[in-house]
């Protein structure tokens, strides 16, 4: 029984940290580049990048 | 059920790692600390589990991660020459077999050592190491400590989830990474991003606290009381309200002692008097004929070259009735006991040269670590709070391992591996975050170039 709640408690918490790595964007790069919205008519370039 | 549970949080973490291949390593993390092939009895028992996620955590990076930025750092070349030294030393093995079975799994974590810090290249994965190798750990601390207040344990005879005396489910190294890991669990409490602290993660973190400090009990391993009194030592050197902390751990220890177990004191009362305890006695006399062993094989035995020891030595008992105290000394001989010591493992395994390189390991580690801790302490930055803190928190950790190791032949336990690969990454990043890498730093230019030539200003970097 103990058993079960020490694997269930800590894999418990494994899950939902991995899930929350999966939705951050900057788990792959620390100040990532926020997606460009399409625009009708605007090209990209003349518009200024992000921190790099 | 059991089985079910684990296959699917290995196919879980797995499939993550095809949108995120970074979490391949942090699978490998877990897979290397809880065992789950160990622990579970239906597939997973019959896979390579541990090679699997090497083998997933180092195609995800080699294909699918950044590598511009990659940078060789001091300590994982002296990962490398440990690595290439007891490769020789296997070749040489005085007990060729029993080497060779040691070396299988030795590479392996010394490999992922040297692998870990390249693929380290943000804030949140140094946490996300951190806090996998803290949660992976607290299934088995949180196992025992709830086992040793409901009143179980005892020298050796702690289960841990399976009856194995293999890597951290032994007593005395399992009291060793306990302790070793409350400085991380506190910085991940104060700093983490990915539980951010609140109410419910100082709950949690208090609680696996006293589970950590609770597992010494438990195995009533020596080594993790001693690891628990040096760390409350370090810990007062540095804290604000030092006064205040020294008083609640003298409270807490005064409301403590009359819970413990009775066979627990009398174990402890042998680290002040172990000339009465055999356990004591033989690390002392193979620490004698590990020396001499030295001396004689400079390059080291092997490993497993204890095999090949011989020693005696005299245990005393004192018995007293009323005024008389009668004193008995008797001899005992043990042939191929182990170390004892990580520090002697290394002599009698790798000699000289491989007890250089693992010392230069540690002692730069702490050097680090340090240096980290003084450039970082005193910026005022909103995300400069974390580094130092970690640094210190990373140093601490090291300074229990290594004070741990006295006692325990750890030398190449791969869960400190892993922590010394998470400093060799956090020493590589926070280089990398003050002067980039110099293609990173090219490829930096260029773009400043292309953004002055389209005549808008340059962002700052």
């Amino acid at each position: 029984m103990v058993d079960y709640f020490a694997l269930a408690i800590s894999h418990g918490l494994l899950a939902i940290a991995v899930w929350r790595l999966l939705a951050r964007a900057d788990l792959d790069e620390d100040h990532p580049q926020p997606r460009p919205a399409p625009r009708k008519g605007v090209g990209v370039h003349g518009e200024s990048g992000g921190d790099a | 059920m059991l089985d079910l549970a684990f296959t699917a949080f290995f196919l879980f973490l797995l499939a993550a790692g095809f949108k995120r291949p970074f979490i391949w390593v942090l699978f490998y993390l877990y897979v290397d600390i809880v065992q789950p092939q160990v622990i579970s009895w239906g597939v997973l028992s019959r896979l390579p589990v541990s090679l699997i996620a090497f083998g997933a955590a180092f195609f995800g990076w080699l294909v699918m991660d950044r590598k511009d930025d990659v940078r060789f750092t001091l300590r994982q070349g002296l990962l490398l020459m440990l690595l290439a030294w007891c490769g020789y030393t296997t070749l040489a093995a005085a007990y060729p077999i029993d080497a060779a079975d040691k070396w299988s799994w030795v590479w392996k974590a010394l490999l992922f050592a040297i692998f870990l810090p390249f693929t380290l290249r943000t804030r949140l994965r140094i946490e996300a190491v951190a806090l996998v190798m803290v949660l992976a750990a607290s299934a088995l601390v949180i196992d025992g400590g709830i086992k040793t207040a409901a009143g179980g344990g005892g020298y050796g005879s702690l289960r841990i989830f399976v009856d194995s005396n293999n890597g951290l489910f032994e007593g005395s190294i399992i009291s060793c990474v306990a302790i070793a890991i409350i400085p991380i669990v506190l910085w991940l409490a104060r700093h983490g991003t990915v539980f951010p602290t609140d109410w419910r993660v100082w709950g949690f973190a208090c609680a696996l606290i006293f589970a950590c400090a609770l597992i010494p009990v438990g195995t009533q391993a020596r080594t993790g009381l001693v690891c628990l009194a040096i760390l409350c030592a370090l810990y007062l050197r540095t804290a604000k309200h030092r006064f205040l902390i020294a008083g609640g751990m003298a409270l807490a220890m005064v409301i403590a002692v009359p819970f413990l177990p009775k066979a627990f004191l009398d174990r402890m009362n042998t680290i002040e008097n172990h000339k009465s305890d055999q356990s004591a006695g033989t690390r002392v006399a193979m620490w004698k004929w590990t020396w001499e062993y030295a001396k004689a094989n400079p390059m080291g035995g092997g490993f497993t070259a204890y095999q090949s020891a011989k020693v005696t030595y005299d245990t005393m008992e004192e018995k007293t009735t009323g005024s008389t105290t009668i004193v008995t000394s008797s001899e005992v001989e043990e042939v191929g006991r182990a170390y004892h010591s990580s520090y002697f493992e290394m002599l009698g395994e790798q000699g000289y040269p491989g007890t250089a390189i693992w010392l230069a390991l540690q002692f730069t580690g702490l050097l680090q670590m340090e240096i980290i801790r003084r450039r970082w302490r005193k910026r005022t930055g909103a995300d400069e709070q974390w580094q130092a803190p970690l640094a210190v928190a990373l140093q601490l950790s090291h300074v229990v391992y290594m004070i741990g190791s006295i006692f325990v032949g750890i030398a190449f336990q791969p869960f400190i591996l892993m922590l010394i690969g998470l400093q060799c990454g956090l020493w590589s990043y926070l280089k990398r975050i003050e002067a980039p890498a110099p293609s990173a730093a090219r490829a930096s230019r260029q773009m400043k170039v292309v953004t002055a030539r389209s005549g808008t200003p340059a962002q700052p970097a």
